[in-house]
């Protein structure tokens, strides 16, 4: 009689539960998307709103070591974003205080 | 007995056709012969149009190399071979049509060369018009229009001529000889090879016709233009005698000749005049025509006379009645054609037509056809052809004497008419082009193409559920309908009984095109889905499906835009087991937490003695998961309530008793899932009270409250106001009178928004139906449960409050009407509300000013000067609810609470009347929150004196 017993058979499940909540996005190319979750599909694109983009921008030191650099941090907001699947690493609710 | 469909009788046939050597006629087997002795020739026939082109292309105009000869070098592939692979390319002319492929190389260039063969000489001059300087352009340095297009070739002879074309293929022929050499043969050479032999035969033919022709031609050519020359120059030596004596004449001559050359330079521009002319009739023709007949005859007889008086030499006599023969002849031509022009409609330009047959024209039209052969814009030639029908009208009126202004007028009618005609010609010629380009592709593919294309379209719109399928548009053309108040259909899908159907997305409106093309498509899907059936039908009838599979497996689903399942996770299994791999270890901890929970039931601590079995809150996860199965069960509900068969029809009593218990049973599923029946003090927050935190969950309440019965609504709405503090929008209303722009603060923004939206929306119904003691009793929870204080504080509450406050209004002005005796509360009743009421205001008494958002905003640490948002609009709601108040307020309280208010609201008349606030729309605002409150208390804003 577990309530959270039924309704999740797949992984994709998961994702549905944070249908219009808040999400926490991972993609490739050192981006971080935070956004309301509207919409995803089975390729995983998705549909966010109120969107915070975070790129991560590595900037090599000359003759530094490999791997080293400054990281800077971009960020940029947009009202509606379609998220193509194939550059999504993970999708998350976000972490809650 | 038949093998694999095949007749057997038919193999037999066969082999013994094979082995009687019957092979040649009737299999379809490359046979190859050429070279051998019994070689029919009938490779020839490999040659059709365009092998001009192929000077180019095999370098007949040069010297080739050998570079290319590859191989000659790498493949010394032996001849037999070469010849069986790749002769079978022309071995199916032969099968097919053997005699007409062989006459139609032969005759197809003839055909092109000659078919403007002179039948009599204007067909000669014809052929010297620009197109057949065109068509000389298109299929260059083909021999026969190459002959007749210049008929006048001064220096070259015809057979020097057709020498001239035929040396390129004399050349190739060495280097095919070179290739053969070797012993190995390309299909190119032998291509050459069979294309010299073929090109030889015919330019032999037609070498002999044209040398024929050409004589003829020249012959006929050569008397004639000296003939004509010399009429020419008679013509003008008459001019010169003529002049003095007869300057009209003279006149009339110049204004021709100036005419005429007008109109030979548009000819020389026309492609055919002839045709030209029957194309653009106009009436006018006949007048015009006869009357400069007239004027032709005139001169001529004017001439004559001369000619007598002045009794010219023997010869010039002898010219002139050259002249007057061909003229003759041209006049009678005319008569003749004359009906015939009138029973068309007639034009200028045919009328300058035939006016180019008088001898002077004539002359000077193959002169210049000499000297200007080039193709000229249509354009240009329309504009001449139009300048020349001014200059003819000005002409003619110049004849009848009429006045300067008036010939002006002509003139500028004339340029109008030339630009309107331009114009109309570049807009025809433009939608012609469009034409030719959207027209490239025409018949490309057949009928039967088409409906494979759209079988297969269709059949990916066919669907089980094609409701569910086109869900979205269906709604928002649900909504636009319901929004123009048009009343259509409910669903705009096409079924085919059970096994599904087709959606056809919004309603098609506007353009007839469209909505044409709509109705053809949904024709069209109706009769193929009907076929497809028939087909299924006749199939079960056969039983062929009993072969499916026979030759193997097919991959049916390759053109499905899904992505493979990989993952197939029974869901039965998941339902077994109880739990969830994904998440096993929250199961660890929550099974950990129940065991704690167990022990303190044991310990008889969480057990009341009502029985109340305490939980946890539903976790996150929980309530969301919940939540899915409500928006699960919400579709679904709604989705039946579509399908709902008609209650009155009684054919149809069965299923709609199946029906309703289907809803029913849903509706129960829903009611169970909201949580409502779970006693209060199950968890903090409730249940309930979790599913409502997210947005979705605020929001999918009105969704569901729909199908939810009353009395199960007021029990909704009881929970809702005794767990009213447990409210994330109650708990976290604080955050909203901070200025910092935070995440947090939005988020609560947000929810608020939605809450009061979607869960106040829901539940404004059961409390605009509530009698007095219900909102007594709800009143008295919510100050019992929760702490009023700072409820009355958050948007919620305040919104709450007023709902409730304005509700007892309206009961009671329905007290003072009296109109139905079972809704007027008794008097116990009354006193109980006004009992709950005064609580409600001994708790507020000492808060009011701080109710107000604009209040609390100030008294926060303000950041660096960060200017005040607009808080009027915020403060609307508590002035709402601060006049439903004083509404029901004693005197006493009233003047406690105009006390308490006095200096906001002197504040804001102040701030008004002084015109500190610039902007007319916030000090309405002001003053209309101010006098909302004030004319509860009876008063107005404008007695007040500052």
């Amino acid at each position: 009689m577990d309530p959270s017993s039924s309704g999740i058979q797949e992984p994709f499940d998961l994702i549905r539960l944070s249908l219009s909540e808040r999400v926490f996005v991972k993609l490739r190319g050192d981006r971080e998307l935070t956004g309301v979750l509207h919409a995803y599909d089975g390729h995983m694109n998705l549909i966010l709103s109120d969107v915070e983009e975070t790129i991560m921008i590595v900037d090599p030191i000359e003759g530094g070591m490999e791997g080293q650099g400054t990281v800077k941090v971009a960020k940029r907001k947009m009202e509606m974003l379609f998220v193509r699947g194939d550059g999504v690493i993970l999708v998350s609710p976000p972490s809650r205080t | 007995m038949s093998f694999f469909g095949f007749e057997r009788s038919n193999l037999e046939q066969e082999k013994k056709k094979f082995s009687e050597g019957g092979l040649q006629e009737t299999e379809d087997l490359a046979v190859y012969t050429w070279g051998e002795e019994s070689y029919d020739g009938l490779g020839d026939a490999l040659l059709e149009g365009g092998d001009e082109l192929n000077d180019e292309t095999f370098g007949g105009t040069g010297a080739v190399g050998k570079d290319f000869d590859f191989t000659s070098q790498t493949l010394p592939t032996p001849v037999g071979t070469t010849r069986g692979r790749f002769t079978p390319t022309a071995e199916p002319f032969r099968e097919r049509t053997p005699v007409v492929e062989r006459t139609e190389p032969a005759s197809k260039p003839r055909d092109r060369g000659l078919s403007p063969a002179p039948k009599s000489l204007e067909s000669i001059w014809d052929d010297k018009s620009p197109f057949s300087m065109l068509s000389r352009a298109a299929g260059h340095q083909r021999v026969p229009s190459n002959l007749m297009k210049s008929p006048f070739p001064p220096s070259r002879s015809p057979a020097l001529n057709a020498y001239a074309d035929h040396r390129p293929l004399s050349q190739q022929q060495p280097i095919s000889h070179g290739i053969n050499q070797t012993g190995v043969r390309t299909l190119q050479e032998i291509e050459a090879e069979m294309r010299a032999a073929q090109q030889k035969r015919k330019q032999q033919e037609e070498i002999l016709l044209q040398v024929q022709l050409q004589q003829e031609l020249q012959r006929e050519e050569e008397l004639r233009r000296q003939e004509e020359f010399r009429v020419q120059e008679l013509e003008r030596q008459d001019l010169q005698r003529l002049q003095q004596e007869n300057l009209l004449a003279d006149r009339m001559r110049a204004r021709l000749e100036q005419e005429q050359q007008l109109r030979l330079q548009q000819q020389a521009r026309m492609s055919t005049p002839r045709v030209v002319s029957h194309l653009a009739p106009s009436p006018r023709f006949n007048q015009q025509h006869q009357h400069q007949q007239q004027i032709l005859l005139l001169q001529q007889e004017q001439e004559r006379q001369q000619q007598e008086r002045l009794k010219e030499l023997q010869e010039r006599l002898r010219m002139e009645e050259l002249e007057r023969q061909l003229r003759a002849q041209q006049l009678s031509q005319l008569q003749q054609q004359q009906p015939n022009l009138l029973a068309r409609r007639q034009s200028p330009y045919a009328d300058t037509q035939r006016r180019t047959h008088s001898p002077v024209i004539d002359s000077q039209y193959a002169l210049f056809n000499q000297q200007n052969t080039q193709y000229m814009p249509q354009s240009i030639q329309l504009q001449q052809r139009l300048l020349s029908e001014m200059a003819q009208v000005e002409f003619m009126r110049d004849m009848q004497g009429i006045s300067q202004a008036e010939q002006e007028a002509l003139r500028v009618e004339a340029m109008r008419k030339i630009m309107e005609t331009e114009r109309m010609e570049e807009r025809r010629r433009r939608k012609a082009a469009k034409i030719a380009h959207m027209s490239r592709y025409n018949d490309l593919m057949t009928q039967s193409d088409k409906d494979f294309i759209t079988r297969i379209q269709v059949s990916q719109l066919v669907t089980q559920d094609p409701y569910a399928e086109d869900f979205y548009a269906q709604v928002y053309g649900a909504i636009l309908r319901s929004r123009l108040g048009l009343q259509s259909q409910d669903e705009r899908v096409i079924k085919f009984g059970s096994s599904g159907g087709v959606g056809l997305g919004l309603a098609q409106k506007g353009s007839g095109r469209r909505q044409s093309a709509m109705q053809k498509m949904e024709a069209q899907v109706e009769r193929i889905v009907n076929n497809a059936r028939l087909r299924e039908k006749e199939k079960g009838l056969h039983s062929l499906h009993s072969l499916q599979g026979a030759l193997g497996k097919t991959s049916g689903r390759s053109y499905k835009a899904a992505p493979r399942q990989l993952l197939q996770v029974d869901a039965s299994s998941a339902t077994i087991s109880g739990t969830h791999p994904h998440i096993s270890k929250e199961d660890g901890n929550g099974a950990a937490q129940e065991a704690a929970k167990l022990g303190r039931e044991a310990l008889g601590q969480a057990a009341g003695s009502d029985g109340v079995v305490r939980k946890d809150p539903l976790t996150q996860r929980q309530t969301l998961v919940v939540l899915e199965g409500l928006y699960d069960l919400v579709l679904n509900i709604e989705q039946l309530r579509r399908d709902q068969p008609l209650e009155e029809d009684e054919e149809d009593e069965e299923a709609f008793v199946s029906w309703s218990a289907t809803y029913n049973d849903l509706v129960e599923q829903i009611w169970m899932n909201l949580k409502v029946m779970l006693p209060l003090e199950t968890s903090d927050p409730h249940p309930f009270v979790s599913l409502l935190t997210p947005v979705k969950g605020k929001k999918i309440l009105p969704r569901l409250s729909r199908h939810i019965a009353p009395p199960r609504m007021l029990t909704l709405l009881t929970l809702l106001v005794a767990c009213f503090s447990q409210l994330d929008v109650v708990k976290h209303a604080a955050l909203l009178d901070s200025l910092e722009e935070t995440p947090e603060r939005q988020d609560v923004e947000r929810q608020t928004q939605a809450f009061l939206g979607s869960v106040l929306q829901s539940i404004l119904p059961v409390v605009a139906k509530a009698e007095l003691r219900v909102i007594t009793g709800l009143l008295g929870l919510l100050l019992d449960r929760t702490n009023i204080v700072i409820s009355a504080q958050t948007r919620p509450g305040i919104a709450m409050l007023t709902l409730f406050l304005s509700r007892v209004e309206i009961v009671k002005q329905g007290m003072s009407s009296a109109q139905e005796s079972s809704e007027i509360p008794t008097p116990a009743e009354a006193q109980q509300w006004q009992t709950m009421f005064d609580h409600l205001f001994q708790l507020l008494m000492s808060h009011f000013v701080l109710l107000f958002p604009s209040t609390r905003l100030i008294a926060q640490p303000l950041p660096v000067a960060a200017p005040l948002p607009p808080t009027d609009i915020l403060d609307q709601p508590v002035w709402q609810f601060l006049a439903a108040l004083a509404l029901h307020a004693s005197s006493d309280q009233q003047s406690i609470l105009v006390t308490s208010l006095r200096e906001k609201v002197l504040d804001i008349v102040t701030s008004v009347n002084k015109g500190w606030v610039a902007d007319e729309e916030e000090r309405q605002t002001k003053l209309s929150n101010v006098n909302l409150f004030l004319h509860a208390l009876g008063l107005d804003s404008s007695q007040i004196s500052v």
